[in-house]
């Protein structure tokens, strides 16, 4: 069947129209709650949000890595035993700008989400033990609980988004497990620490790449690579 | 070996910052600065080799590695390019670079490692500095004096924005031509700014440079760019007015304190009361305030008692006791016009008949103590005022009218009138001659005795009035303790003589006893305990005793010189037996116990028996 053909192209743009005017006769809307299968909320202000809650996560990130290296690691060697890679390095990440663009927009987009569900649990992790810790450091609690927070929104989003662009992708649960809660919990203070330090650096590496790819996505997707 | 340079290079994975710049503190080259401008190649830097000794290390290599997915990949590599970055360095092209995966590098020299980094390229990212700066006018103020102006420019070229792939912010700065310091404005993300206010006729300077908005440093700066604002008006106009809030302020202040000053020390009262009401103080006419303050309230008493509305706070408990009203008149000197002149000015021959019986109809019990007493008191009132030494020698004087001893009796041999007409006199030397307290009272007395009084009118103008609580059956006067004087006077122990006269001359005209001769002449030892101060013994400041010291001296066995210890209840009152007018009144004393020896010292009141012991 030949999609091109004139008379599905008239339906096509027609289709096509009709979503737009009633897109864009929206205002924007915080994302949806819920979850809702049709949105009213515009890609372009999907991806912007997106962009902006990446962009924040990762200042986050940056930020409490730093305040917990310089409370309780700097200058203790712990970057020698932070050898354990993430527990997201088994995904195909791309690692440079020509590999971005080479990876095609759906698995990018799965990609992105699959890095974020499988952050869920870290971070709900992470926040219980800074929680229990004893003298626990207001700053890097306080940016946990927010990253896990901002995370499962942007989660939120960008299943929003990959229903608007691939509506047909069918739910792919499968994401890295993480399972560094024992090491958390070990009760000499070196390997605890240790367990921390790489945690924490891991979260600040791969909100960056979630924060770098949306930002490809979007330029790519809503302004044609042309930002 | 492999161990020990894995966990060195680790070691220096960490580091955040690009590398920048050494200490030439050796001779060994030493990196000194890798840098990525568009995120997507990278170029290492290093400084050369400065030898002064012959010895020659041999050329020098960057061997490199990084770190995959799991483990790090032990092997080195060398740099791939060590021309298209220049001298000293190293280039590393978009095939070489990834962008989420440490680096380490190091320089060698005859296999010799010099030096060492690790990092990651977001680290070390520096954008190129923008380009095609250019300004347009905004507007012009109404003044003509300031302009806005719209600056813009365009991202470095390398770092590819339209994908993506580099977020940039910029930091535009400009001054004035022949300033030296720049002004800086935040950091904005967009490629065109706004510079408000500037000035017309000034040439200013403007540049602008760019930063990876999450990681890395700022780049270089990019030209410069001139700005020379086209003026519109040919003449300056002067500086914005600006309505000079300043002086009005200051000058309206001073005026107001100007007023102020001249408003308190104008001697307008009237207006001075307006803005500075008085504050009332606690006075009362004619007396110092400064009794009112603490501790002198015996003196403002003693002062009240002038007045004879005033009733001290201390009579509370004795509400039984009524107010005497002693009106003793001597038709003699009734030109004086008190009763105290009165009282003092009679001389010793009318003494005897004057005192204590002109008024038989009034309510007193006692013929003339109270008057005599209260004379005293007021007459030093009068003249003296409240002085401590006043007082002594109102003591002195009341003592010696107390403790009179047979040496004054001998003027008048009387056996119940009171021998109050030589207290007077008594009284009167004591007033007017500050006579120190003798030892022996008989010499005080003695002259007393003989002087007359030298300034009656002095005293006069004061009707005094004493309240008597009590009489004891010794026949001393119990007074109310307002009465009582402070001060410390010893005179009744003064009395040595006394002692010894105190039985034989229980006849005499001894109105009033001290203590200490009731003591000596009692079989009991009186306890006094008028005041806190009260010794033990009798020998009290006080000339009058209480109806507490009496009560309490009833149920005390004394240790009196004399006086071998007996109980002696003291009644409160005293019954009148006989009034023998005008020599004086005669009580019944109440179940006294007294020894045959010895009987109470003649005041003016004698008991029955004893009147029937003395008079056959």
């Amino acid at each position: 069947m030949n999609i091109k053909g004139s008379p599905w192209k008239g339906s096509l743009l027609l289709l096509l129209v009709s979503n737009l005017l009633l897109c864009q006769s929206v205002a924007p809307l915080p994302i949806c709650p819920g979850g809702a299968a049709r949105c009213q909320v515009t890609l372009r202000d999907l991806f912007d949000r997106a962009v902006v809650l990446s962009h924040y996560i990762h200042n986050l990130s940056s930020e409490m890595f730093s305040e917990f290296d310089k409370r309780y690691t700097h200058g203790r060697g712990f970057i020698t035993k932070a050898i354990n890679s993430c527990h997201t390095s088994s995904l195909a990440t791309p690692e440079d700008k020509e590999q971005a663009q080479q990876i095609n927009q759906k698995d990018f987009l799965s990609l992105i989400v699959s890095i974020l569900r499988s952050w869920n649990e870290p971070l709900y992790h992470l926040v219980t033990e800074v929680r229990g810790m004893q003298e626990a450091p207001e700053a890097i609690l306080s940016k946990a609980v927010e990253i896990e927070e901002q995370t499962k929104r942007l989660l939120e989003g960008m299943e929003l988004i990959v229903s608007q662009v691939h509506p047909e992708t069918k739910e792919n649960e499968i994401y890295p497990v993480w399972s560094g809660l024992s090491s958390l919990q070990m009760a000499d203070e070196e390997s605890r620490l240790s367990a921390y330090y790489n945690l924490l650096h891991c979260l600040r590496r791969d909100s960056h790449k979630i924060d770098n790819y949306l930002k490809l996505l979007k330029c790519r997707i809503i302004h044609n690579n042309n930002c | 070996m492999d161990l020990w340079q894995l966990l060195l290079t680790l070691a220096l994975a960490g580091s955040s910052d690009a590398f920048s710049g050494s200490e030439d503190s050796s001779k060994e080259p030493k990196f000194t600065k890798c840098r990525s401008p568009e995120r997507e190649t990278f170029s290492c830097h290093w400084t050369d080799a400065v030898y002064h000794g012959s010895k020659n290390l041999g050329p020098i290599q960057l061997f490199y590695t990084r770190r995959n997915t799991q483990e790090w990949t032990q092997e080195w590599k060398e740099c791939p390019d060590y021309v298209s970055a220049g001298e000293n360095s190293c280039y590393f092209n978009s095939s070489f670079t990834s962008i989420w995966i440490p680096y380490c590098i190091k320089l060698t020299s005859n296999g010799g490692t010099v030096d060492e980094k690790c990092f990651s390229v977001d680290e070390i990212v520096q954008p190129d500095p923008p380009i095609a700066l250019n300004w347009t006018l905004l507007n012009v103020s109404l003044t003509g004096i300031h302009a806005d102006i719209q600056v813009r420019w365009e991202a470095p070229p390398n770092a590819d924005i339209q994908k993506g792939w580099m977020v940039l912010e910029y930091e535009l700065q400009y001054k004035e031509v022949n300033e030296t310091k720049w002004k800086m404005m935040d950091p904005i993300l967009s490629t065109s700014v706004p510079v408000y206010s500037l000035k017309v006729d000034k040439e200013y300077e403007v540049r602008v440079r760019s930063k990876q908005r999450n990681s890395g440093n700022y780049g270089e700066f990019s030209e410069v760019l001139y700005v020379t604002l086209p003026q519109m008006s040919q003449f300056t106009c002067e500086e914005d007015f600006y309505f000079p809030w300043l002086l009005i302020i200051i000058f309206g202040i001073f005026g107001l304190t100007v007023m102020l000053f001249v408003f308190l020390f104008s001697k307008q009262q009237r207006i001075k009361m307006l803005i500075l009401p008085p504050v009332p103080v606690p006075k009362i006419k004619g007396i110092d305030p400064d009794l009112f303050k603490e501790g002198k309230l015996e003196e403002v008493n003693t002062i009240l008692a002038i007045h004879d509305s005033y009733k001290p706070e201390f009579h509370s408990d004795d509400s039984w006791v009524e107010f005497i009203e002693l009106d003793i008149d001597e038709p003699d000197e009734k030109t004086e016009g008190s009763d105290t002149d009165r009282l003092l000015s009679s001389d010793h021959e009318k003494s005897h008949s004057n005192l204590g019986v002109k008024d038989g109809d009034s309510g007193r019990t006692s013929c003339c103590e109270p008057d005599i007493l209260e004379t005293d008191f007021n007459a030093n009132d009068i003249h003296e005022g409240t002085s401590e030494v006043a007082q002594p020698q109102r003591l002195k004087g009341e003592a010696d009218l107390l403790c009179l001893d047979q040496k004054n009796q001998n003027n008048s041999p009387y056996h119940d009138a009171c021998p109050a007409t030589q207290q007077p006199s008594v009284i009167q030397a004591e007033k007017n001659k500050p006579q120190p307290l003798p030892t022996e009272g008989a010499e005080s007395t003695h002259q007393a005795a003989h002087i007359q009084l030298s300034n009656p009118s002095s005293l006069a103008n004061n009707d005094f009035y004493a309240q008597v609580s009590d009489i004891t059956p010794a026949g001393s006067v119990v007074l109310s303790p307002g009465q009582k004087n402070k001060a410390g006077m010893s005179q009744c122990d003064m009395h040595p003589e006394m002692v010894s006269l105190c039985q034989e001359n229980f006849l005499m005209d001894n109105a009033y006893f001290c203590e200490a001769d009731a003591k000596k002449c009692i079989p009991v030892a009186p306890h006094v305990k008028v005041e806190s101060h009260i010794q033990p013994s009798f020998n009290q400041e006080d000339i009058y005793i209480t109806t507490e010291s009496l009560t309490t001296a009833a149920g005390r066995p004394g240790t009196a010189e004399h006086v071998p210890g007996s109980e002696m209840p003291v009644p409160d009152y005293t019954s009148i037996h006989i009034v023998q007018s005008p020599q004086g009144l005669i009580l019944n004393a109440t179940a006294l116990p007294l020894p045959d020896k010895e009987f109470l010292s003649s005041c003016g009141y004698v008991s029955t028996d004893q009147l029937n012991k003395i008079m056959p």
